[in-house]
């Protein structure tokens, strides 16, 4: 399993969601992380722009991982949210982003988290990847992309047959 | 102000509640306008409130800028405010601005910023601008060099040798208009204007090296006491002679009840007779501040010509300001050029701490704060010859601050870089653009990788 499925609940994915900014993307996940996770919005919302401020965290193709660290969280946490309509992100491609990869870890960032972003940015430079999040129809197959996801799953396949 | 964020790529909306002003600007400008006034929530919405990063409420009055923060954050959670205000009332009770009261986030007076910018160009009498970095521990003097100067008609490199113990950079020469990179050998020619760097403690030395000094400044006229000379007069009358002309009776007696030394006449600045009675001929520095453009080079001019040594007038009007520089009047101040530099610091991308326009908006100086490892900036970890500035840009300077564990800063600490210094993260690094165009590659250069936390 990878790392990133321990920390993505069900709930926490998130389709059609409507936003017209990036303000807006980042208010509706502070919401959904209070709602699921008890995190104080205004928390989440604070750290996102605060990181975003020093540099843009828009990986080009229309993804973002927008991330932060959370004074008092216990564990990290993540959201994944496709939206209907891209938003600006100044992303190094200049592209507007429809699906976020949201990573909230506790104050003391340490090599896991590195290893958290690095797996995202893994997954998310397989355009295989990208394509099936982009078509899934539901939330729940979104949640099983995530779960079943691994670096040599292209690998794993090949042997089976 | 508009124009100036308009012409760095930004999405404006501009609310006013003149149908006219907005009118006017939506021609010249590519912005989107909303009639009405900026406190109310109606109004904030429709201009997007929603959507926004950044509210900047910079209208006449304190009250309605300080609503309109309220109003941001409360109703549409934007996340920066910044309001102008102008009376010291509200920025000396820090517990009116907080998140849950006024919500200002940072707040600027415009006003105090010109006063600043003055009161530094009279006390270098030599200098054509004065800047300082990183809480004042770094300053940045423009000089004009003159035949006799200790340096003129030797190569840079020969400062080492006049001031051994101090550490100077020279930014940049600017050569009839055109910017010269300067290099070791660079020779400096009388005419040049010459831009430097050293730490605020040694910046008199270096001034003598440039220029011959001027005589002290002792007598000062200020003609107009409006809000700025004001301000300037209750802040130097005290270190120098200052005369205040104000035309209007009651204004000038307000200022005579709240001015301790300074004496305060009646009258217009645009009046020969009264400069003759005034001892204009005997005027060190003769400062124009009306609220006229006008008056104030009319004035400016004719103190020049009887006798004032030098003069300093207040010009909003770009295009004046570029008129008058240089002939009768040695300094035009444009009050917009003076203070958006606080503004841009907010608006600008990454951690940027100060921005100053020089030579009247062509060239920039930044102050950006470096964050990061090696293996997520393109700055830090790095030796200054490894940081990919484009050209026309330069580290000019870094301030490196030891702090306490409590967080407090104990001690500043200026380096002149060289080719090999390596920048550490949380270092403040002063970069020279001598053209305006190259800040946008300047702040992405500085930006944080994607993985950094």
């Amino acid at each position: 399993m990878s790392l990133i499925a321990n920390l993505l609940p069900p709930s926490n994915v998130v389709i059609d969601l409507e936003a017209s900014s990036k303000k807006r993307v980042f208010e509706q996940a502070g919401l959904l992380f209070e709602n699921q996770q008890g995190i104080g919005r205004s928390d989440v919302f604070d750290s996102l722009f605060a990181r975003e401020r020093l540099g843009s965290t828009g990986l080009g193709q229309g993804i973002a991982i927008p991330h932060g660290r959370i004074k008092g969280l216990k564990d990290a946490a993540g959201a994944f949210l496709r939206l209907t309509t891209p938003v600006q992100f100044d992303a190094p491609d200049g592209r507007p982003v429809g699906m976020l990869f949201v990573l909230l870890v506790p104050e003391q960032a340490n090599e896991q988290h590195l290893q958290l972003l690095s797996e995202l940015a893994q997954m998310f430079s397989d355009s295989k990847f990208r394509e099936s999040l982009l078509n899934a129809p539901d939330a729940a197959s979104i949640h099983t992309l995530f779960t079943s996801w691994g670096p040599n799953a292209a690998d794993e396949r090949r042997t089976a047959v | 102000m508009a124009e100036n964020l308009v012409s760095e790529a930004n999405d404006i909306t501009l609310v006013d509640t003149s149908a006219e002003c907005l009118d006017i600007l939506r021609d010249r400008l590519e912005l989107r306008t909303v009639l009405g006034n900026g406190a109310s929530p109606s109004v904030l919405r429709e201009a997007g409130a929603e959507d926004a990063d950044l509210l900047i409420a910079v209208t006449q009055s304190d009250q309605t800028n300080l609503c309109a923060c309220l109003v941001a954050k409360a109703v549409f959670n934007l996340p920066t405010r910044i309001a102008r205000l102008r009376s010291g009332d509200f920025v000396e009770h820090p517990e009116l601005l907080g998140d849950d009261k006024f919500a200002v986030g940072f707040s600027i007076c415009p006003e105090q910023i010109v006063t600043d910018h003055i009161r530094l160009l009279i006390s270098f009498p030599e200098a054509l601008q004065v800047l300082e970095f990183a809480d004042g521990a770094l300053s940045l003097i423009a000089v004009r060099a003159f035949e006799g100067g200790p340096l003129v008609g030797h190569p840079l490199k020969a400062l080492k040798y006049h001031m051994p113990n101090v550490e100077v950079r020279i930014a940049a020469i600017y050569r009839s208009g055109d910017a010269i990179i300067p290099e070791g050998d660079t020779m400096v020619m009388p005419g040049d204007e010459v831009f430097c760097l050293a730490a605020t403690v040694h910046i008199r030395q270096v001034m003598r090296e440039l220029r011959r000094s001027d005589q002290p400044t002792r007598r000062i006229l200020i003609a107009g006491g409006g809000n700025i000379g004001f301000r300037l007069a209750r802040s130097i009358e005290h270190d120098y002679n200052v005369k205040v002309l104000e035309t209007n009776k009651r204004r000038a007696e307000m200022l005579a009840t709240h001015l301790d030394r300074a004496l305060v006449l009646r009258g217009d600045a645009t009046d020969e007779k009264l400069l003759e009675n005034e001892g204009i001929d005997e005027t060190d520095l003769f400062v124009a501040l009306t609220n006229d453009d006008e008056d104030n080079i009319m004035s400016a001019s004719l103190a020049k010509r009887m006798g004032a040594r030098r003069t300093l007038a207040l010009i909003n009007r770009r295009s004046y300001v570029d008129l008058v520089q240089g002939g009768p009047i040695d300094i035009a101040i444009s009050p917009a050029q003076t203070s958006i530099g606080s503004l841009l610091a907010h608006v600008r991308l990454g951690d940027v701490v100060a921005v100053h326009s020089l030579r009247r908006g062509a060239a920039e100086a930044l102050e950006i704060i470096a964050h990061g490892s090696p293996k997520d900036s393109k700055v830090v970890g790095r030796t200054i010859d490894h940081v990919a500035l484009p050209n026309g840009a330069t580290i000019a300077a870094i301030v490196r601050e030891e702090r306490k564990a409590d967080g407090k800063v104990m001690r500043r600490q200026v380096i002149m870089p060289h080719h090999d210094t390596v920048v550490e993260s949380g270092d403040h690094v002063i970069v020279f653009c001598t053209h305006k165009r190259l800040v946008r590659q300047v702040e992405k250069l500085f930006q944080v990788g994607f993985a950094f936390f």
